[in-house]
């Protein structure tokens, strides 16, 4: 990994960790509506397999991988339209938060019902398998999302027809409330994948951004050359709530005094102090970060807000022959 | 069945084999058209659907799936977001149950959402009379009608079966065909040609008549036709092809002529198309009517398997003519 790269990455993770901060702030100061989840302690995987991606490579995104859209080229704007709503937002105000894709940058728009992006990833993956595509389908997703019937079907449907598609597995240990343990027996998902769908599955550390880009990378080119599905379990910390409204006090205070230790975006800038970037330049990034984050809220915020008008535009992909307003 | 053009219009196929011949035109004329579906390869599919279009396309373009309705659904949103045109085969209409996570949640609302159009097809021989019992006789095509999102077809006719598949995967959105398994193989026409497209969103005057509408769809229009025809009234029968988003302006139209209004459908009364034609005709089409509109369906109950239970339980040529005898002496 080049130094360019290893930067790259930091400022994809920063984006993410600065990005949700003032997503939260704005929330508490009731500037948007609904719910807020953010991925703190996770922006590495995020980052790492968003960096991973090739260009022609289309990703299923959830919850806590906002790092992995702004790798795929989605801007801060785009991302604040969705938060506050707005008419030119992604989702033109008719869906909130990281509910969003931008199909145009090969990201998939966030289905809630977990599991669903599984089979649909799988899909992806097929049609470049069909056509001899060099491309990869990437989805992630939560200890919860493995207990879904959606999950194992997809994950089948991969190992059957040996389609590109990569699975990156946040284990964070929580699913809102329910810690790992109440959801599954074997809480190793890596074991699970390899031994139940043989499909290649590595563990890694999850807040070790360089490790967590490899076995991402790896895992990727596997699935591109004709490896077939792939896997990577990144075990990762949930560092806040499910969302804004739950302060997780379910979880024990041993777990929450690791959390300093393991944040991952401080474990990185560690790792690049080491390799000899200056706290100057580390100071100069987290700056350009943060004036990229209040420059794409100013934008987003002038944008307009949806019309009540237009609500029904678009329910159908094209017109038809006669439509029908009088229903 | 290869043919030349002039002879095409001499052949006689069935319903079924309608459907066989829009599936292998498709995947003739547009290579992103691919199958998949449980059995639908060396086997043709339960009902013989597919066959022979695994030896003519190979096994990339007809693909046998695993038995994951969730899953394969799944597989073709996402063949269909990469610009492919899947066409699924679900064995049974009643399995779309099994799939409608991905239909409701996924298919239907992402175009919606995101503005990326979704062109998929999911086939399913639906529809009773032929002992299926509470699993394999059902007609689900309620649970989708009414659905932003996905479009709903009950072809009727052997040209329907052609065009209104060709229509369906042709067009942008998620589009469901039920096809009716007791008309498969008892419909016979000419196979009609490759450019034939049966318009969605248009009912079919199957029927024309002064006194009375019945509004049909599926195997229940020929019920309707033959039920009139033994009444030797003088009612229009209207088919209505695309279940949702359906013709309502037709439907009015007929009324205002008719100003007598019987729905006639095989699913159970207080499901399928139903309960949205009878709204509309409630609030749009009050003013047309001569007498309440009356609806004729089995009753609230799933499917029975015993001749005798599910002989009485579907709409029959008497009962749907004892009906409309009642509707014309309001
Ligand atoms: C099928 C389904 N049931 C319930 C929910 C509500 N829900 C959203 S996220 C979540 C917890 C998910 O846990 P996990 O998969 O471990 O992901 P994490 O939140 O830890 O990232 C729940 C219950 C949902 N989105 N989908
Ligand atoms: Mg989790």
């Amino acid at each position: 990994m080049t130094r360019e790269q290893r930067l790259e990455l930091l400022r994809l993770m920063l984006l993410q960790r600065q990005f949700e901060d003032r997503v939260l702030a704005l929330y508490r100061q009731g500037r948007i509506a609904g719910s807020v989840y953010t991925g703190r302690g996770q922006e590495a995987v995020a980052a790492a397999a968003g960096l991973a991606l090739g260009p022609d490579d289309v990703v299923c995104p959830l919850n806590r991988e906002l790092a992995c859209h702004f790798a795929k080229g989605v801007t801060v704007e785009e991302a604040f339209r969705n938060f506050l709503g707005r008419a030119d937002g992604p989702t033109r105000g008719r869906d909130g938060n990281m509910h969003f894709g931008v199909p145009a940058r090969g990201v998939f728009p966030l289905v809630s019902m977990l599991g669903n992006l599984v089979p649909v990833t799988v899909g992806a993956a097929l049609a470049f398998k069909r056509r001899g595509e060099p491309r990869v389908a990437l989805t992630f997703l939560g200890e919860g999302a493995f207990s879904v019937g959606d999950t194992h079907e997809g994950l089948n449907l991969a190992g059957v027809w040996q389609v590109p598609a990569v699975f990156v597995l946040q284990s964070n240990g929580y699913s809102y409330s329910t810690p790992a343990a109440r959801q599954m027996v074997n809480t190793n998902l890596a074991e699970r994948i390899t031994g139940g769908w043989s499909i290649p599955a590595e563990r890694v550390d999850g807040t070790d951004a360089l490790a967590t880009f490899a076995a991402c990378r790896a895992a990727i080119e596997r699935a591109r050359s004709g490896g077939g599905p792939q896997a990577v379990e990144a075990l990762t910390l949930r560092i806040h709530g499910h969302a804004a409204h739950d302060d997780a006090r379910y979880v024990p205070a041993e777990l929450r005094a690791a959390y300093a230790d393991r944040d991952p975006v401080a474990r990185l800038e560690e790792r690049l102090r080491l390799d000899g970037v200056g706290s100057e330049e580390l100071g100069a990034l987290r700056e350009r970060v943060r004036t990229t984050v209040e420059q794409g809220l100013l934008e987003a915020e002038a944008s307009p807000a949806p019309d009540p008008a237009e609500l029904e535009d678009g329910v159908w992909a094209a017109p038809l022959e006669k439509p029908d307003r009088a229903l | 069945m290869r043919v030349g053009r002039k002879l095409r219009a001499t052949v006689e196929i069935t319903y079924l084999e309608a459907v066989t011949a829009a599936l292998r035109d498709a995947l003739r004329e547009d290579e992103r058209v691919f199958l998949l579906g449980e059995d639908i390869g060396v086997f043709g599919g339960a009902f013989g659907a597919t066959k022979g279009l695994l030896e003519e396309f190979g096994p990339e373009r007809v693909l046998d799936t695993p038995i994951s309705e969730e899953g394969f659904v799944g597989a073709a949103v996402g063949a269909a977001w990469m610009g492919e045109r899947p066409v699924v085969e679900l064995q049974f209409a009643d399995f779309a149950t099994c799939a409608l996570d991905q239909l409701l949640t996924v298919a239907a609302k992402t175009h919606w959402r995101s503005g990326l159009p979704l062109p998929l097809v999911v086939r399913m021989p639906s529809g009773g009379g032929v002992r299926g019992g509470p699993f394999h006789a059902a007609s689900p095509e309620g649970l989708f009608a009414g659905q932003p999102g996905l479009k709903v077809v009950c072809p009727a006719t052997v040209e329907d079966a052609y065009g209104l598949t060709r229509s369906a995967i042709d067009d942008p959105d998620p589009v469901l065909v039920f096809e009716h398994k007791a008309l498969y193989r008892r419909l016979r026409g000419p196979l009609p040609p490759p450019s034939l497209r049966t318009p969605l969103g248009r009912a079919r005057l199957a029927r024309e008549g002064a006194d009375a509408t019945v509004v049909a769809y599926g195997a229940c229009v020929w019920t309707a036709l033959e039920a009139v025809e033994r009444l030797g009234a003088d009612v229009e029968v209207l088919d209505l092809r695309t279940v949702w988003p359906f013709d309502a302006e037709a439907i009015l139209r007929s009324l205002t002529k008719t100003s007598r209004l019987l729905v006639l459908q095989e699913a159970a009364r207080s499901t399928g198309a139903a309960g949205l034609v009878l709204s509309l005709v409630a609030r749009l089409g009050f003013e047309s009517l001569d007498a309440p509109p009356a609806l004729h369906a089995p009753p609230d109950t799933p499917v029975p398997f015993a001749p005798e239970l599910e002989d009485a339980y579907l709409p029959s040529v008497e009962s749907t003519a004892a009906e409309l005898e009642r509707l014309l002496a309001y």
